[in-house]
């Protein structure tokens, strides 16, 4: 609460030097970040889909674990980042929301290829 | 209609898992190939000199304020004044349109290398898919598609009333094409000639990198609006501070 409070009296007053706190990140090191968020992403999905599959989850409730385990992804995330999102991405969207639906397709992928293999073998 | 087919075995040993594998060894394949036939392009010394030149007119500009106004003047002066400065070539030289041909050869030799490479192997697997694996049902995906999609997943199949979910390995080999490229990006690392959509920004973006940004750098400058961020330092740190405490 406070530090929002903060930043919003200090951009009113002079927004160029709020634009300088934002700006002054670090372009190599959040790249390094959204590649830890994609990878752990797609990891998570493949991992996921092998569950579902092993599960024997069908139609829509497959579909429902996937944002399930999206969600748990985008909170695992928050909790190493110690919920400081700030300092480590440039807003909550790169954590919560990036790379979503990228991993849908490794999911169905890996969760059809399990569903066959434990129960249609 | 819900029945459960009884599906042999054999399709599962011989059918879905060498498909996987199969694909999984050509794209590690291609990426060392592509590796290895990247040709080994001596960097244009101008082309890197423009390179760094736009690299620095970037770092002036978005540190702009830290410096006072006069210094700021000064080096954006030198960059783009009128006679000799440095971001101000476009419009005299015939430098342009001879960047671009003398990189046309080498980057259509490059992307025709990678377009090649990635167009063969799907083809070939393709066909080779469509010769040997045709004509029966190879899996059941775990959820419901209209009947829109049977023609689409079920070519081989000629019976109607097969459940949907029952597809042919044609439309396996298509779920894996897709789903293998999040795969490829954990084991390979990023630098993998799968992605599509990646390759086409890359080729496109490269190809006008030295040519047009000059200009727009030199307008960004122009831009900058100075405002130097000392005087104000106090009451910036008091506002941290303040922060901190509360």
């Amino acid at each position: 609460m406070a530090v929002g409070h903060g930043d919003s009296s200090s951009s009113d007053k002079k927004p160029t030097d709020a634009l300088n706190d934002l700006q002054t990140f670090n372009a190599e090191n959040l790249q390094s970040n959204m590649k830890v968020i994609y990878y752990s992403r797609t990891f998570l999905s493949i991992i996921g889909g092998v569950i579902a599959g092993i599960l024997g989850f069908n139609g829509v409730i497959g579909i429902v674990f996937y944002f399930l385990v999206m969600a748990v992804t985008s909170a695992a995330l928050a909790a190493k980042a110690k919920f400081s999102v700030h300092s480590y991405f440039d807003s909550w969207n790169r954590i919560l929301l990036d790379g979503f639906f990228g991993g849908l397709m490794s999911f169905v992928l890996f969760w059809t290829f399990a569903y066959d293999i434990v129960h249609i073998f | 209609m819900a029945e459960d087919l009884v599906l042999d075995t054999a399709i599962r040993d011989w059918v879905l898992i060498p498909l996987s594998i199969v694909m999984v060894l050509i794209g590690v394949l291609r990426y060392f190939v592509s590796k290895l036939m990247r040709s080994t392009q001596v960097p244009d010394g101008k082309i890197v000199k423009e390179g760094q030149v736009i690299v620095r007119a970037r770092n002036l500009r978005a540190a702009a304020n830290f410096i006072p106004a006069k210094s700021f003047r000064a080096r954006r002066a030198y960059f783009s004044n009128e006679e000799n400065g440095l971001l101000h070539v476009p419009k005299g030289q015939a430098q342009n349109p001879q960047a671009q041909m003398f990189s046309d050869p080498n980057m259509a030799m490059d992307m025709m290398k990678k377009n090649l490479s990635m167009i063969i192997p799907q083809t070939l697997t393709f066909a080779w898919v469509n010769f040997f694996f045709s004509g029966f049902v190879a899996a059941k995906i775990p959820f419901p598609l209209t009947q829109r999609f049977r023609s689409m997943l079920q070519n081989g199949i000629d019976l109607s009333t097969v459940d949907v979910s029952y597809v042919s390995s044609r439309s396996w080999y298509f779920l894996n094409l897709f789903g293998l490229r999040g795969l490829f990006s954990l084991i390979l690392g990023e630098d993998n000639a799968t992605d599509d959509a990646q390759r086409m920004m890359q080729m496109s973006g490269f190809g006008f990198d030295p040519t047009k940004n000059l200009g727009a750098e030199k307008d960004g400058l122009d831009i900058v609006q100075h405002e130097w961020a000392l005087p104000k330092f106090e009451q910036r740190a008091e506002a941290v501070l303040r922060k901190l405490v509360s």
